[in-house]
């Protein structure tokens, strides 16, 4: 090669990476753009629901004995008595200099951040916990499924996540606390042990709910693992290297199972937000003093500063969990990038 | 964030199971631990708590709360018989006005006195408009309270009024005595958040949402409480509370589902608590709208269900049905034989519907319920027996339940399930409810007959002259059902057996047992 074509070769290279980087730079703001809309638009769409919904937090607070009077004040006091606009904008001025406001409810008036900062840990932890525990049930199960197509063991598999797919988590939850948990006395029924406090106990005391939450992923998890590796399995390019001789252990870790990971991880991106539904019921029916919990009892309580600050919670959580899922689907397969 | 909630090792401990599940994390050698030293009390089917200041709660999980750090001038024994509680003595004077002498070497939390002072200080700040306490209608017939010495205090009423000795207990009615100093050197948030009172126990520690942890006022007047810490969890799933309990997760709940209290009064590891409790369960009826505007169509109503089904179905039995205003704990108040208006009688209830100026099914009447519980079934067995009888195309709505209230409140409503527990005198039975300035009167009905007799009622003393007059008001009220009484429910705890000391009383106390309660 020719000095001139080498330097042609490396501008091109060059502009190609400026071309690259400013496209990835574009579209990394273009996401963020259209994160904070998503934001904002899932943010109002909750206030408005909420105050469209029949209810009133003073009577949460001031009970069925309070005044006219009483409830006058209550809203003035809290600035309820404002129009709806201004509520919201206030709102959102608070947010934006990160300040959640105070609940209108729980514990007289705390800090709504202080609120999700207790509670945010024991989310998080159940929802990791559930995330394992689905991940590895499928690997185990999918990966059963399709390698002994066909047989009793893949029958056993896929009823085992027919059986997942159909249990709704509040009833599984009842269920595995009257198995696991009174008749064999092998889990706690109640409770939340932190894992700062010992990871054991922690892992142990939360195996049950986060067993509820998982189910339901973990049977949808490894039926498509299931899918998506027999299919890769009658590729040509698997044929041919089985043609070469290759061991069948070294054709499935790098050419079924990585080619496999792809549509798999994408399906797991999209159920995560599954985990976030099943951590609202389930927190609730085991005492975990999470994020769910405090949800609910704020929509309870029209408590709307605690509420959005939930939601804006799990609306970022969804949000930062698909574009992990997206960088490592662009890195699994790079066709995808172009 | 406390540790109040989180599970302790040992309470893992549940049983055999649970020990050989243990050992094989290393636990093995605590299995013989003994027992914990602290209860378990939890408060089942609430999530929250809003405040621990006894004039701004309404909550009854507040009071179960409140009920343990602090004292009223007055209390509820055993036998339910009113007697001094910080108060020594009591003598009701000329006019109802009530004279409190109060025990000497009362201490708050904080150490300083318990003074006449301060029982000035918590009553009045229920009257100032400004506290706008949600418990304000308990002091209302107060004038002022004067001081007579450290020791002595007069309750000075304008009118006499009943219903004020009850009032002054430490139950559901915010009356309860705090400290005027600290009160108004912390402010009235932070008192709401770190209560300072007289009672048994002081608060250690508060986990918005998940629960409490009180420990012992070792200086209680009545005596330092034997068991030291309280942990108080909210599980705001009854059927939760079940499963912990059964799973040794906790020692106490303060309610039960009603479904499951059969099969746990069979279970030996635990005792039920049961008994008719101080509530009533009605339909609530808008009079200001078509069709209970009408008075016939509303006695249609009334008698096209049976009351004695619907305990059977909605409480699987645990309750009576109710065909007057009050409970039959109120006594002499209660008519036990009810009135021909409110008992099932299908013939009647046509004849009614006939003389009606709608027809059955004229106007669609949704009748708002709320959760997924017995309140929902209430409302559908209601709605399911009144269309077969009377042809009417009843409906169930379900909501959450301050939807329901923020309805019933507004008089946006037609029909609704409602009801209270807790409340003890009659006049919160009949004068909150069908006076036609009643607070609770939702539904609008108004009659200066009944009017006159509940306030001759109210301002009655003697109980046997106060109890005639409520029989004639509701004797006369009842004929145009201002609301369609049902039933009245048991009242449940449950306990681990190895848990002492526990009297249930029917308004459903909690927190003021655990002074006298014991762990073996």
């Amino acid at each position: 090669m020719s000095d001139t074509k080498v330097h042609l070769a490396a501008r091109i290279a060059t502009a190609d990476f400026r071309q690259s980087l400013s496209r990835s730079l574009k579209a990394t703001a273009s996401r963020l753009a259209s994160a904070l809309l998503v934001l904002l638009v899932g943010s109002l769409v909750v206030f408005l629901t909420i105050k469209a919904a029949p209810g009133d937090p003073a009577l949460s607070v001031l009970g069925e004995q309070a005044s006219p009077e009483a409830i006058a004040a209550f809203h003035k006091e809290h600035g309820l008595d404002r129009p709806l606009a201004m509520q919201y904008l206030s709102w959102l001025g608070g947010v934006l200099t990160g300040d959640f406001g105070a609940s209108l409810t729980v514990a007289a008036r705390q800090p709504v951040s202080a609120l999700l900062f207790a509670k945010l840990p024991a989310t998080l932890f159940l929802g990791f916990y559930a995330l394992f525990l689905a991940v590895a049930i499928s690997l185990l199960l999918g990966t059963l499924a399709a390698s002994q197509r066909g047989k009793l063991t893949d029958t056993v598999c896929t009823s085992i996540s027919v059986f997942g797919i159909s249990m709704p988590d509040f009833w599984l939850s009842y269920v595995l606390i009257y198995f696991f948990g009174l008749g064999l006395g092998w889990f706690p029924t109640y409770g939340y042990v932190s894992p700062g406090e010992s990871l054991v106990d922690a892992l142990y005391v939360g195996f049950l709910p986060a067993l509820a939450i998982a189910a339901p992923m973990a049977a949808v998890f490894s039926r498509t693992l299931r899918a998506v590796l027999i299919e890769t399995m009658t590729r040509p390019y698997v044929t041919a290297a089985r043609a070469f001789g290759l061991k069948s252990g070294f054709i499935f870790l790098h050419y079924t199972f990585r080619n496999a990971l792809v549509p798999y991880l994408t399906v797991i991106g999209l159920q995560i937000r599954y985990i976030l539904g099943g951590v609202v019921v389930v927190e609730r029916i085991f005492g975990v003093p999470g994020v769910g919990s405090l949800m609910v009892d704020g929509s309870f309580q029209r408590d709307y500063p605690v509420l959005l600050a939930c939601t804006i919670v799990f609306l970022a959580i969804v949000l930062l969990v698909n574009t992990v899922t997206d960088s490592i689907c662009t890195l699994l397969d790079p066709r995808r990038s172009r | 964030m406390n540790d109040a909630f989180r599970i302790h090792r040992r309470d893992l401990l549940g049983g055999l199971g649970a020990a050989a599940a243990l050992s094989a994390f290393g636990y093995g050698p605590r299995a013989a631990m003994a027992q914990t030293a602290s209860l378990r009390a939890a408060i089942t089917g609430y999530g929250v708590v809003n405040t621990l200041d006894p004039a701004k709660a309404s909550l009854i999980p507040e009071f179960y709360v409140i009920w343990s750090l602090f004292n009223g001038l007055l209390k509820f024994d055993d036998t339910m018989k009113i007697v001094p509680d910080l108060a020594e003595s009591y003598r009701i004077l000329e006019g109802g006005s009530i004279e409190f002498k109060l025990r000497a070497g009362v201490t708050f939390h904080d150490g300083s006195p318990l003074t006449a002072d301060d029982v000035k200080f918590s009553l009045e700040r229920l009257l100032d408009p400004a506290t706008a306490s949600p418990n304000a209608s308990k002091v209302a017939a107060v004038d002022h309270v004067e001081v007579i010495d450290d020791l002595t205090v007069v309750v000075r009423t304008k009118t006499p009024f009943a219903p004020l000795l009850t009032f002054l207990t430490n139950a559901r009615t915010g009356t309860q005595i705090l400290p005027r100093k600290a009160f108004e050197a912390m402010g009235a948030e932070a008192f709401a958040r770190k209560p300072v009172g007289t009672g048994p126990y002081k608060l250690a520690s508060w986990d918005v949402g998940s629960g409490l942890k009180i420990e012992a006022n070792e200086a209680y007047f009545g005596g330092a409480p034997t068991i030291k810490t309280v942990e108080i969890p909210l599980i705001a799933e009854e059927a939760s509370g079940v499963t912990a309990l059964l799973g040794n997760q906790i020692d106490l709940t303060s309610t039960v589902p009603t479904a499951d209290v059969p099969q746990l009064m069979r279970n030996s590891a635990v005792t039920v608590f049961r008994q008719l409790g101080f509530n009533v369960r009605y339909i609530s009826i808008n009079l200001t709208k078509p069709p209970f505007n009408d008075v016939h169509f509303r006695r249609a109503v009334s008698m096209a269900f049976q009351r004695e089904a619907m305990v059977q179905t909605v409480l699987f039995g645990e309750g009576e049905p109710l065909r007057g205003f009050f409970p039959p704990l109120l006594g002499a108040n209660h008519t036990a034989a009810g009135h021909s208006v409110t008992g099932f009688d299908p013939a009647a209830a046509k004849e009614e519907l006939a003389k009606s100026k709608y027809g059955a099914a004229e106007y669609p009447v949704e009748v708002l319920t709320w959760g997924g519980g017995w309140w929902k079934r209430f409302a559908e067995i209601f709605v399911a027996q009144v269309n077969q009888v009377l042809g009417t195309k009843f409906s169930v709505s379900v909501t959450d339940s301050n939807a329901a209230f923020a309805r019933q409140q507004k008089g946006d409503f037609t029909a609704g399930v409602w009801g209270w527990l807790g409340m003890i005198d009659p006049d919160e039975y009949m004068g909150d409810i069908v006076h036609s300035a009643g607070w609770r009167n939702y539904g609008k009905f108004k009659n200066a007959e009944v009017d006159g007799l509940l306030e001759r009622a109210r301002a009655e003393l003697d109980p046997a002259t106060r109890a005639r007059l409520y029989n004639q008001a509701e004797a006369l009220a009842i004929e145009e059902v201002p609301i369609i009484p049902c039933f009245c429910s048991n009242i449940h705890n449950l306990l681990r057996k190895n848990i002492k000391g526990f009297v249930q009383k029917p308004y459903s106390n909690f927190g003021d047992q655990f002074a006298h309660m014991s762990i073996v």
